[in-house]
């Protein structure tokens, strides 16, 4: 049995586009979410459970991520003009997110996004990660401490909004 | 915060969990605070980068002014260069250019009438 990458496109690129963007922002996202199916269609997809093959494919976009970070460090890019007059209530909070998940240690960061954003299980992200379930949970726990210390003030204003409970995404 | 609070992101992650620490958790005050903080925090992270995405960030008009200069700058040059082209153009056209070469009658010349042979 092989597994077309044409599919697994298809299948994950929503996720993986969604991770990059809250993992190394929305003008990098898409590149670097083709990029992953460059390596995919370079590379022997393993043969597994659909949760593995997921997990696997998570661990190459992790690593493509932090590529790009440690490239960023090494060049870092002219900060982008913007004018804070003409950005939007909801453009502030999602920069003080971005912030705030910039100021995680990279490994609680992207156990975080991978659970909070992609909806992966504790299983599947350690696999990604390289770290046992427990693990997970305690860092996926730590980052959200730390997030609801920096994003105090967004969070009181959420606490206002009617709000559904919504576990593990599909 | 205290690590009894883990139970309480195995809950919302629909993970695998105590009941019993769950329940613990939420006895107190704190636990059912960051309950509530957890649930606000995930609906920030899976709405706002959809709206910031639906919204670019706009660039001010001063960002963008060295960039309408130059435009203005290529536009003005070749208007200005059309509008010569035609005037130098107009200016050919009205008056004859001046002879390069004179040719002189041959002393034998002469004038004949039209029609008649001499």
């Amino acid at each position: 049995m092989t597994v077309d990458p044409e599919a697994l496109f298809a299948a994950h690129h929503h996720r993986l586009y969604k991770y990059f963007c809250r993992a190394v922002g929305p003008d990098t996202a898409r590149d670097l979410t083709q990029d992953v199916f460059l390596k995919v269609t370079r590379t022997p997809i393993p043969v597994a459970a659909e949760g593995e093959v997921r997990a696997w494919l998570f661990h190459v976009a992790r690593n493509l991520a932090l590529d790009h970070h440690r490239q960023r460090l090494r060049r870092p890019e002219p900060s982008e003009l913007t004018d804070e007059g003409a950005r939007t209530a909801s453009q502030d909070v999602d920069l003080a997110v971005n912030e705030a998940l910039a100021a995680l240690p990279d490994l609680d960061r992207d156990v975080f996004l991978m659970r909070e954003v992609v909806g992966l299980g504790y299983e599947e992200i350690g696999r990604a990660c390289g770290l046992t379930p427990d693990a997970v949970r305690s860092r996926i726990h730590r980052a959200r401490l730390q997030l609801r210390e920096r994003l105090a003030s967004p969070i009181a204003t959420r606490r206002t909004i009617p709000m559904r409970h919504s576990g593990r995404q599909t | 915060m205290s690590d009894r609070h883990e139970v309480i992101s195995a809950f919302l992650d629909d993970e695998p969990f105590d009941s019993n620490a769950l329940a613990e958790a939420l006895s107190e005050p704190a636990g059912r605070e960051l309950l509530i903080d957890l649930l606000a925090l995930r609906h920030l992270m899976r709405t706002e980068g959809k709206e910031a995405a639906a919204q670019p960030v706009r660039r001010p008009w001063r960002a963008s002014l060295p960039a309408l200069v130059a435009a203005a700058a290529v536009l003005l040059a070749l208007v200005g260069g059309y509008l010569a082209g035609e005037r130098r153009g107009e200016l050919a056209m009205s008056a004859a250019p001046p002879a390069t070469r004179v040719v002189q009658a041959p002393a034998a010349w002469k004038d004949v009438r039209s029609g008649r042979m001499p």
